[in-house]
């Protein structure tokens, strides 16, 4: 029953730190190494949160814009000029990823630090008791899940974004701003690792280069689940699982090389990942 | 005089003034290496040893330095872990010439700096508590072993719990090891019994596999050895929002960490060399001397940090007994001379080790440490009995 909490409360968690890479991946067709500079924004957001002392429920908000911020900059003053480059560009995302670290250490410290829970302790679920954030995380994931879902699907917006997914070219023939869609996906996929950085760290700690183990993950989550969000939480649930499942009866440190190891298995034999097609 | 004779003169005096000169150039300060994990799981501990480094400097240089020569402080950043305690070592053995190496630091960093450290031929004081048996030519530890430390919590448990059953939980490297393997020969020789030992890699974070594996075993105490700092902080916390509260033995957790575990910590059980409360004339006038000098940044003093203090004082006394800064002199010396510190009278005369007195005390809501019972002078055991 824990394993069976533990699997899906991990999967919740990778879903949130792979959203918004997936986003910008789909969009714009470049992986955005920065990423996991991202995620440590969010952790550090959520560090000023605590050490301001508001309440720890706001660090999620204020992250989320934080990054949004950060990343509407910088999509225009280093991805905007690169577009026609995308491999450029994808190497531009690992530099800006190293020199946020390194910003974040000038500000902040080198050292390991921790910020508040918003909720500590256990709850009492089917028989056992459980980590009440993890739970929420869950939550948390799900909301996000669909809120994503329904932005995509159901306005305008995400409408015109869908469009440059699949053709850009065409989209732009037709009108489209793609410009702007690229702008606000961006802005967007920033804001949520920001998010995910925000809602990981009270599980653990925020160091200046907290980021990059996520981005190795998620970028292999990304890889497999194609441009589809329900494929991206398929993915997490599988490889995310398959990793609880060696941690609990292998070891953590196996367990650490799971999701990149089954990642490239899944890759071999069926290149499209877990997309419909 | 002659133009002659006069520059004759005037050469003698430049001569001779040069000869001075280098006489003066001798009294160069005595440089003390800190390689300490600044970034990486011991940064949450590293700041509070600088300061007790930086004290005992200060203290000294303004007693007249060390056989009248200043002494200066070298910093560096070993990543609490192998690879960055090799750049540490190579910078301040090689580049920066220092003297001596005196600090805290993991394992894996320590491991990794010893073989620069013969190659450079520098004493070396490990300030840190550790597994135990490591021996080189130049390397002396003023804190504790598995052999002073381990035996007085499991026996509280096993007074006091009726603890027959125990789960170990550990940092995948020397230490987390080391001491897990010394702590489960123990339990076993007092009749108890070992249900897991399970292992997380040094800078891990994710605590949960393992901790659904200690509920799954039901043990009726736990005992932890983890590196110093953040893996301390991550492994209580998620303990705690999981619901475990049978008793805890935190095996490498120092009163700072303690406190800034907040009220998780509540109810952990060390066992160390030092707290803050201990009742010495000497700790008072140490801990008067270190809020006076840092005041609002001072970071609490714990059994990490102040053999550090202890250990500058404990050179400086080889130093002037063997009259110079040579490691074949300093090295011999370091075992005869001893220094009165917050800790009492440390002498390392055992095998390179300390014989040291040991306290078990219990984590307070208020992050204070409640001291139940202290165990004067205990033997750290048979440590590097082939080294001379």
């Amino acid at each position: 029953m824990a394993t069976l909490l533990d699997i899906v409360t991990t999967a919740a968690i990778l879903f949130a730190v792979g959203a918004g890479l997936l986003i910008v991946f789909g969009v714009m067709k470049i992986i955005n190494f920065a990423h996991g500079g991202f995620l440590t924004v969010g952790g550090y957001s959520a560090l000023a949160v605590t050490r301001l002392g508001w309440n720890p429920w706001f660090s999620l908000a204020f992250a989320f814009v934080i990054g949004s911020v950060c990343g509407m900059i910088i999509e225009r003053l280093v991805v905007r000029p690169l577009y026609a480059r995308p491999l450029d560009a994808i190497l531009a995302t690992w530099g800006l990823g190293i020199i946020i670290g390194q910003l974040i250490t000038l500000a902040f410290g080198r050292e390991v630090q921790f910020v508040q829970s918003p909720v500590s302790g256990a709850v009492e679920l089917l028989g056992s008791s459980y980590s009440e954030y993890r739970l929420l995380l869950v939550g948390i994931a799900v909301i996000l899940a669909l809120v994503l879902g329904a932005v995509l699907n159901a306005t305008r917006l995400g409408l015109v974004t869908r469009a440059v997914i699949m053709n850009e070219n065409l989209a732009r023939g037709l009108g489209i701003n793609s410009g702007l869609v690229r702008f606000a996906t961006f802005s967007l996929g920033a804001g949520l690792a920001s998010l995910a950085g925000a809602l990981i760290t009270p599980l653990s700690s925020v160091d200046p280069n907290m980021g990059v183990p996520w981005l190795v993950n998620a970028f292999m989550l990304v890889m497999v689940s194609g441009v589809s969000l329900v494929s991206l939480g398929v993915a997490c649930l599988v490889l995310g699982g398959a990793q609880v499942l060696v941690s609990s009866w292998g070891n953590p440190i196996l367990g650490g090389l799971t999701i990149v190891v089954l990642a490239a298995l899944v890759l071999r034999f069926r290149p499209q990942g877990f997309a419909r097609d | 005089m002659t133009s002659h004779s006069r520059s004759c003169r005037l050469a003698a005096v430049v001569a001779v003034s040069m000869g001075l000169g280098s006489n003066v150039h001798a009294a160069d300060p005595i440089k003390i290496g800190i390689p300490v994990g600044l970034s990486g799981a011991n940064s949450v501990v590293a700041p509070s040893v600088v300061q007790s480094a930086e004290l005992a400097v200060e203290e000294i240089n303004a007693n007249g330095g060390i056989l009248g020569r200043k002494v200066v402080l070298e910093v560096a950043d070993d990543g609490s872990g192998a690879a960055g305690a090799q750049k540490a070592f190579d910078s301040l053995i090689f580049r920066k010439k220092v003297d001596v190496l005196i600090s805290m630091e993991t394992s894996a960093a320590r491991n990794a700096g010893l073989p620069i450290v013969t190659r450079g031929k520098t004493p070396f004081i490990y300030t840190s508590f550790y597994e135990g048996r490591s021996c080189n030519k130049y390397l002396y530890v003023n804190a504790w072993v598995p052999d002073q430390q381990v035996a007085p919590i499991v026996d509280y448990f096993m007074k006091k719990y009726s603890a027959k059953t125990y789960f170990l939980v550990g940092s995948d490297y020397a230490f987390g090891r080391g001491m897990l393997e010394f702590t489960k020969s123990y339990i076993t020789s007092k009749g108890g019994k070992v249900l897991g030992e399970e292992y997380l890699p040094m800078d891990g974070t994710d605590w949960t596999p393992i901790i659904s594996k200690l509920k799954a075993a039901k043990p009726d105490a736990l005992i932890t050895s983890t590196a110093g700092g953040a893996p301390n902080v991550t492994l209580t916390k998620q303990l705690r929002a999981a619901g475990i509260t049978i008793p805890y033995g935190n095996l490498a957790v120092d009163e700072g960490t303690a406190k800034s575990m907040g009220i998780d910590a509540e109810g952990i059980y060390i066992s160390g060399s030092y707290f803050t409360n201990i009742a010495s004339p000497k700790n008072k006038e140490f801990l008067a001397a270190m809020a006076k000098k840092f005041g609002a940044n001072l970071k609490t003093p714990n059994d990490l940090s102040v053999p550090q203090y202890e250990g500058v004082y404990a050179y400086k006394a080889a130093v002037e007994k063997a009259g110079s800064t040579e490691a074949d002199k300093v090295i011999p010396a370091l075992a005869e001379v001893s220094f009165e510190g917050p800790r009492g009278v440390i002498k390392m005369n055992k095998q390179r080790h300390a014989p040291l007195t040991m306290y078990l005390g219990k984590v307070k809501a208020d992050g204070g440490i409640e001291v139940l019972e202290t165990f004067k002078d205990v033997d750290p055991g048979e440590q590097c009995p082939k080294l001379k």
